[in-house]
């Protein structure tokens, strides 16, 4: 097919384009308690093709671009005729013009992973074997779980020359504890890891039953008021994932964002003036989740900030060449460095310490941060009382300049840093 | 006009009767879904224009379903000719096989005890007026640049005004041994985002528009620029509330937002399996107030959400779930049917053919009543109207509520008195808001631009809504 395409890029004299074919595989098992309810296998490719179209408007140099499938079994005819419609529509996508990627280096990774050992039958059934490993205990247990093992093999073809890809392993899945006594009360949660690290889902699924019996117990809502907020896991990822979310090249350039490169930008405040950073400053650094962007660029690690202070943007191609900065690509994987206080530390006066949210939002618009509390633990200086109700409004361009992040550090596939932070003065809506 | 039925999988169809013939050979049951799906978004705003193919809703592709020993399978693939059946068919056996052999201690494979079907011949097509394809891209990207262009030169603060369009066309075959099933379907969204901004706060508002059928749908986006660029412009002036249960009206996205969000999760009964959900307890009981009356199908409204039979070759329903505020049942997937002993409802729907069905919900509403807006916010002394839903999530087992509201409107003494306050999260137990429902209003209104995930992932398109309605409802 791969043949087929680039024949009919030339036979439409189509100049620039970029062709990604991903081949994906997959094993998955679906569980309902300790009964395999469903099991699946997937084994698919697809072909993008993105084609690019120079033209001039209003004295303006403009490339314009569009996307479209090819399936397997399509004839040359079929292919000519979406790719040529996909051409004419990219004389209608009216971009100011920039360069595309050219070669760096072309080259086929196979990104490395013990997951690389075993076939993905085995590797999904390692997993769930972690999985109810520690799901022996009579008060709570497994409801549910699902569990997933991919490849995806990954192959860049690109008009300038660019002829590279990579082989991507990696599991997934999600599961649900639940505890019926005292109250019947479940906790729901996901995992992904680029290894089989089966210790870490084990570690995880323990605390997850631990914590599910605890909300079993928890009946009050928190006061409404405001609290010494405590939130850790995966939570401290996508509240410090903001800073990534504002420093995307798309919110710069279309000024959705004023940061700039050498700005301490975790001393802002709401109306973008510089405030004093009293807790732990912010230090952060890109990690790649894949070796090579679906543009061309290779990806690296890259130091994002250093103490609040932002040292890169990232983002893709088109918004990067219009700001004339070095195209870095997309990252959504983070490494940020542990603060100052341990988590023992944090607990030493009163606090609200969230362990489970319903639904947790960070929204890189308003800054607004919060959701419904699943489980947390109340501590009035006295005594601990798990209470489940209520729901965190907290705001990130309030909070920023006082924000702690604690000394003990988690590791997930996209995140890693801190395992709890901890904000003063956050509104909760309670009883 | 009738959506056409695609070629390809007229074309595909003799080779996938052969399969379907070679794998009943081997197997108990055996069934083949195809979809050949293409989706386009288009979007304009200050950053630039976008035209390419969605890739989660294009696709071509297979999914094979088996019971082999009365346990259940399946294959997904994409590629298959008159040649290579026997590869497709050995790589659908050896694949399955090896998967599931080596299970958790304690853990077994569930065994299916009623496997069988009933005869079923559909083919079927919704209608349209004009296709996007027909009306060209060119034409298409004129209509959202005028749009765009206009919102952002509304007010110096808007700094962003993104509009788009997106429909997709698609044609599903289900065969099996007694079941031979087509279906045409197309459907169509548009919606204005506008972005206002002042220091480092951001604002949007969002106006929606979506429809089963063809890019007719944008006949009345562009009217609803103003009140987008209103919005966010208010929102830059909104004030926390003081968190607290208030008498509110909701503005039926808003009403739209708890049917599909609070309550309609709760009653999808794949989550009864797993004794996951309190509505399994309820069933004839009293969940809402005696104005209430709730239904989801596929056939209940024409919608984004509509179409003739599931992803299991299950006929579409309309379901009446909640009937004059008794919760009568809950909608169904073919496979937990099978668990639950019930007949299943059509609402088993998958997110490509690369994945598994679950229960899902269609289109999804509350029946109107007889009151009139004017008198509903005239009734209440001090409350908000809700406005613009924007995010919530679904608490099947304890009936949990956690839904987002961009914009409450303060009513104090029956009137909206122009001060707004953001943001709002809506929280409490949903049997308490539902029974608290004292007026609705006379007129429904249903919208489809988003898509409903099951947890966070496996996103479908679903439509809800449903009339404005009265309540009492904690907000924070």
């Amino acid at each position: 097919m791969k043949e087929k395409i680039l024949a009919s890029l030339k036979r439409l004299n189509i100049e620039e384009y970029f062709i990604n074919i991903t081949s994906y595989k997959s094993a998955q098992m679906f569980f309902i308690k300790k009964s395999l309810d469903t099991k699946r296998a997937e084994n698919t490719i697809s072909y993008n093709v993105n084609v690019f179209r120079s033209f001039e408007k209003a004295g303006k140099q403009m490339k314009g671009n569009s996307s479209v499938y090819i399936y397997s079994g399509m004839t040359d005819d079929e292919i000519d005729a979406a790719i040529n419609r996909a051409y004419l529509a990219a004389s209608f996508v009216n971009n100011p013009t920039y360069e595309l990627m050219d070669p760096t280096e072309n080259k086929f990774v196979t990104m490395e992973s013990d997951l690389n050992d075993y076939s993905l039958e085995d590797c999904c059934e390692k997993t769930a074997e972690a999985l109810f490993a520690e799901d022996n205990r009579s008060d709570v247990f497994i409801n549910s779980a699902e569990v997933f093992a991919y490849e995806n093999k990954v192959q860049l073809i690109s008009s300038t020359g660019i002829d590279s890809g990579y082989v991507k392993r990696y599991i997934s899945g999600e599961f649900v504890a639940q505890c019926k006594e005292p109250q019947d009360v479940e906790t729901y949660k996901d995992f992904r890891y680029y290894t089989l690290d089966t210790e870490a889902l084990k570690d995880k699924v323990r605390k997850t039953l631990d914590y599910t019996l605890e909300r079993a117990k928890a009946t009050e809502a928190p006061k409404a008021g405001k609290y010494r907020v405590i939130i850790s896991d995966s939570y401290v990822g996508e509240v410090l994932g903001y800073y990534p979310g504002r420093a995307h090249v798309g919110y710069i350039y279309a000024k959705y964002s004023d940061y700039k490169i050498g700005q301490n930008i975790q001393a802002l405040d709401a109306d973008g003036e510089a405030a004093e950073i009293k807790g732990d400053k912010v230090s952060m650094r890109l990690l790649p989740a894949e070796p090579i962007s679906g543009e061309g660029i290779w990806y690296k690690e890259r130091e994002f900030m250093k103490e609040g202070e932002l040292k890169t943007y990232h983002g893709g191609l088109r918004f990067s060449r219009y700001l004339g900065i070095e195209p870095v690509g997309d990252y959504y994987r983070y490494k940020v460095e542990p603060g100052s206080m341990s988590v023992e530390d944090m607990k030493k006066k009163p606090y609200l310490w969230v362990v489970n949210f319903s639904d947790f939002q960070m929204d890189d618009f308003t800054g607004h941060f919060g959701g419904e509390i699943r489980l947390a633990f109340l501590f009035d200086g006295e005594k601990v009382t798990p209470v489940t109700g209520g729901s965190i409004n907290g705001s990130i361009l309030e909070s920023q300049t006082n924000m702690y992040l604690s000394k003990e550090t988690q590791r997930e596939a996209d995140f890693e840093g801190p395992y709890a932070m901890m904000f003063e003065d956050v509104p909760v809506a309670g009883i | 006009m009738k959506v056409k039925e695609s070629e390809y999988l007229k074309q595909k169809k003799p080779v996938l009767k052969k399969l379907l013939a070679k794998l009943l050979d081997k197997y108990e049951y055996a069934s083949i879904l195809a979809n050949d799906s293409k989706s386009v978004n288009y979007r304009v705003n200050k950053s630039g224009t976008n035209i390419s193919e969605d890739s989660t809703l294009s696709e071509r592709g297979f999914v094979v379903k088996v019971f082999d020993n009365a346990k259940a399978a399946e294959y997904s693939f994409n590629a298959i000719e008159e040649n290579t059946i026997d590869d497709v068919l050995n790589e659908i056996v050896s694949r399955l096989n090896d998967l599931g052999n080596t299970l958790p201690k304690g853990v077994e494979a569930f065994k299916y005890s009623d496997i069988d079907e009933e005869e079923l011949y559909i083919n079927e097509s919704t209608e349209y007026e004009v296709d996007p394809e027909e009306k060209g891209d060119n034409n298409i990207i004129e209509l959202l640049t005028r749009i765009s262009e206009k919102g952002r030169s509304y007010d110096e603060r808007i700094i962003d005004c993104s509009v788009a369009f997106n429909y997709q066309k698609y044609s599903k075959m289900f065969i099996s041994k007694k079941k031979d099933l087509t279906q045409n379907v197309m459907w169509s969204c548009g919606y204005i985002v506008t972005v206002a901004k002042e220091g480092e706060e951001l604002q949007n508002g969002y106006k929606p528009v979506s429809m089963l059928g063809g890019i007719e749908v944008l006949d009345t986006l562009e009217e609803k620029l103003e009140s987008a660029c209103n919005v966010a412009l208010d929102l830059l002036k909104a004030e926390p509330i003081t968190p607290g249960e208030y008498e509110c009206i909701c503005e039926p996205d808003v009403t739209g937002m708890i049917v599909h969000e609070a309550f309609g999760h709760g009653v999808e009964m794949d989550m009864f399996v797993k004794d996951r959900a309190q509505a399994k307890e309820f069933i004839g009981k009293q969940v809402a107030s005696e104005l209430i009356t709730m239904h989801d199908g596929a056939c209940t409204i024409p919608q984004v959400a509509t179409f003739f039979f599931d992803d299991e070759g299950v006929p579409a329903h309309d379901t009446i779930i909640i009937d004059k505020g008794i919760l009568k049942t809950g909608i169904c997937d073919d496979q937990s049917a099978k668990h639950l002993g019930v007949k299943p409802t059509g609402n088993g729907r998958r997110q490509d053919t690369s994945r598994k069905a679950y229960t899902r919900m269609t289109n999804t509403i509350f029946e109107a009543g007889s009151s009139k807006l004017e008198d509903m916010i005239a009734s209440i002394k001090d409350g908000f109207l809700l406005c613009q839903a924007s995010s919530g999530m679904e608490d099947p087992k304890n009936w949990g509520i956690q839904l987002m509201v961009d914009i409450a409107r303060e009513i104090k003494d029956g009137k909206l008195t122009g001060k707004i306050y953001s943001p709002i999260v809506m929280t409490g137990y949903v049997p308490d808001l539902l029974k608290s429902i004292s007026m609705i209003s006379d007129k429904i209104e249903a919208g489809g631009t988003g898509y409903c995930g099951k947890g966070y992932k496996e996103w479908v398109k679903v439509s809800d809504g449903g009339p404005y309605i009265k309540a009492r409802i904690r907000l924070g």
